[in-house]
C-alpha cells in the first residue's frame, strides 16, 4: 500500500482486482460494500482475513421477497486501516443454503445459527445451525420472512384486551383536549412568525 | 384471682384472631416493601430516578432485594416475550407468600406497540396477577410512585390479593400460560 491509497482505495482494490464484484457502494470514509458471487464469499473473506480484517462483526441477511431472493451481510472490519467491508451476496429464497464461514471467523456460528433461526437460511458445516437460539419452542415458520404475518400469530397465540367502550378519565377535571386543539390551530396559523 | 391491670380478654375466633394478626402484618409489610425488578422493557429507566435523590423511594420505605424469595413486590418495567415470561413465572413462584406484582407501562396492560409482534404477550393478568398497573409509555416517575402509594392502600384495604387468586385459579392461570407458551419450564442450551 502506497501512502497516496486511502483505506478505501486498498479494500476496492484487493476485492475488485480478484474478484467479480455486481455492485459496489461506498457509504462513507470508514464503511464500503460490495455485492459479490456467491461462491466468492469464503476466498473473499479468506483474503480479507489475511489483510488485516479479523473481526466479524455482523452477519445479517434481509429478505427481499419480490425477487425471490435473500441477501446475506458479513460485515468485517479491520483495527489497523479502520474499515467496515460489508459483503453481500444474493441467495436463493426457495433453497437458501450456503456453506459456513466457520473456518474463517470461527464466531460466526451463533450469526448462523440466528439467521437459520429467522430466515431459515441453512449453513451446511455449521455443526448445530439448526439449534434454536434465540426463540424457544417456535412452531412455524420464521418469523423474519416477509411472508410471516406477525399479527395473525399474535392473535392466534395471546389473549388481546378488549375494550367495551372508550372513555377518558379526567379525575373530575374539564377535558383540555378542545384547549389544546385550539392552542394547535393557533401554533399553525403563526407561520415563520419571531425575528427572521 | 383476675389481674385488675388489663381488661379481660374477650374471647376471639380463630378467623377474627388471624385477621387482626394480617392487619398487623399488613401494616409492617405495607410499610417496608422489598423490591424485585425485573427490568426487561424500556420502563425499567424509570426506576433509577424513582430511587435515587430525585424521588427517593426509600422515603416510602421501599428498597430493591437481590432474591426473590426475600423479596414482596415484583416490578414488571415493560414488555414480556414468551422467553421472559417463562422465566418471569418461575420467578414469581419462588417469591414466598404474600407477593405483589406491579405492571410498568401500556405493554403490560394491553401489548403497547407490541401489540402485533410475534413473541411479545399482551395481557400480563392472564399468565399472572397483576395487583397495580401503571399505564404510560412509558409511565412519569410521579405515576410510578403513584403506583407504589396506590400499592399500599390496596394492601391497607386487602386488595392486593393476587397472590391468593393465583392460588385459588392455579389452574385456569396454568392453562393460559401453556396456552400461550407451549411449555413453562425454562430450559436452554447453557443450563441444560
Amino acid at each position: 500500500m502506497t501512502n497516496s491509497m486511502t483505506n478505501i482505495d486498498f479494500v476496492t482494490s484487493l476485492v475488485e482486482g480478484q474478484y467479480p464484484v455486481n455492485k459496489k457502494e461506498v457509504i462513507d470514509q470508514y464503511q464500503m460494500s460490495f455485492e459479490v458471487n456467491k461462491e466468492d464469499i469464503h476466498s473473499i473473506l479468506t483474503s480479507l482475513k489475511a489483510e488485516g480484517w479479523i473481526q466479524m462483526s455482523y452477519l445479517s441477511a434481509i429478505d427481499w421477497i419480490d425477487e425471490n431472493e435473500f441477501e446475506l451481510v458479513y460485515i468485517v472490519f479491520n483495527w489497523e486501516k479502520p474499515v467496515y467491508v460489508q459483503i453481500r451476496t444474493r441467495l436463493d429464497r426457495d433453497n437458501p443454503t450456503i456453506n459456513t464461514i466457520m473456518p474463517i471467523y470461527p464466531g460466526s456460528k451463533y450469526y448462523e445459527r440466528e439467521a437459520f433461526e429467522y430466515f431459515g437460511i441453512r449453513f451446511p458445516g455449521n455443526p448445530d445451525f439448526e439449534k434454536p437460539l434465540i426463540l424457544e419452542d417456535w412452531d412455524d415458520m420464521p418469523p423474519l420472512r416477509k411472508d410471516f404475518d406477525p399479527r395473525a400469530y399474535s392473535d392466534a397465540h395471546f389473549s388481546k384486551r378488549e375494550y367495551t367502550e372508550t372513555y377518558v378519565v379526567t379525575n373530575g377535571e374539564e377535558s383540555k383536549q378542545e384547549k389544546r386543539n385550539e392552542r394547535k390551530k393557533r401554533m399553525l396559523n403563526f407561520g415563520k412568525g419571531g425575528k427572521k | 384471682m383476675e389481674s385488675t391491670k388489663f381488661s379481660p380478654i374477650t374471647k376471639l375466633s380463630k378467623e377474627e384472631v388471624d385477621r387482626k394478626w394480617w392487619e398487623i402484618g399488613d401494616f409492617f409489610r405495607r410499610n417496608s416493601l422489598w423490591m424485585l425488578m425485573y427490568c426487561t422493557g424500556c420502563c425499567a429507566i424509570e426506576l433509577p430516578p424513582a430511587m435515587t435523590s430525585a424521588y427517593d423511594m426509600e422515603r416510602l420505605g421501599m428498597g430493591p432485594m437481590a432474591t426473590p424469595r426475600q423479596a414482596d413486590v415484583l416490578l414488571v418495567t415493560g414488555y414480556l416475550s414468551l422467553k421472559t415470561l417463562r422465566r418471569l413465572i418461575y420467578t414469581y413462584e419462588q417469591m414466598s407468600e404474600p407477593k405483589y406484582i406491579v405492571g410498568f407501562g401500556s405493554c403490560t396492560i394491553n401489548g403497547g406497540i407490541y401489540h402485533d409482534s410475534h413473541v411479545v404477550i399482551n395481557q400480563l393478568d392472564q399468565y399472572i396477577p397483576v395487583d397495580s398497573y401503571v399505564a404510560g409509555c412509558m409511565p412519569n416517575t410521579e405515576a410510578v410512585m403513584n403506583g407504589f402509594i396506590d400499592l399500599m392502600e390496596l394492601i391497607k384495604n386487602k386488595k392486593a390479593d393476587g397472590w391468593k387468586r393465583y392460588r385459588d385459579n392455579y389452574e385456569w392461570y396454568k392453562k393460559n400460560q401453556i396456552d400461550s407458551l407451549g411449555e413453562v419450564r425454562t430450559h436452554d442450551e447453557f443450563h441444560d
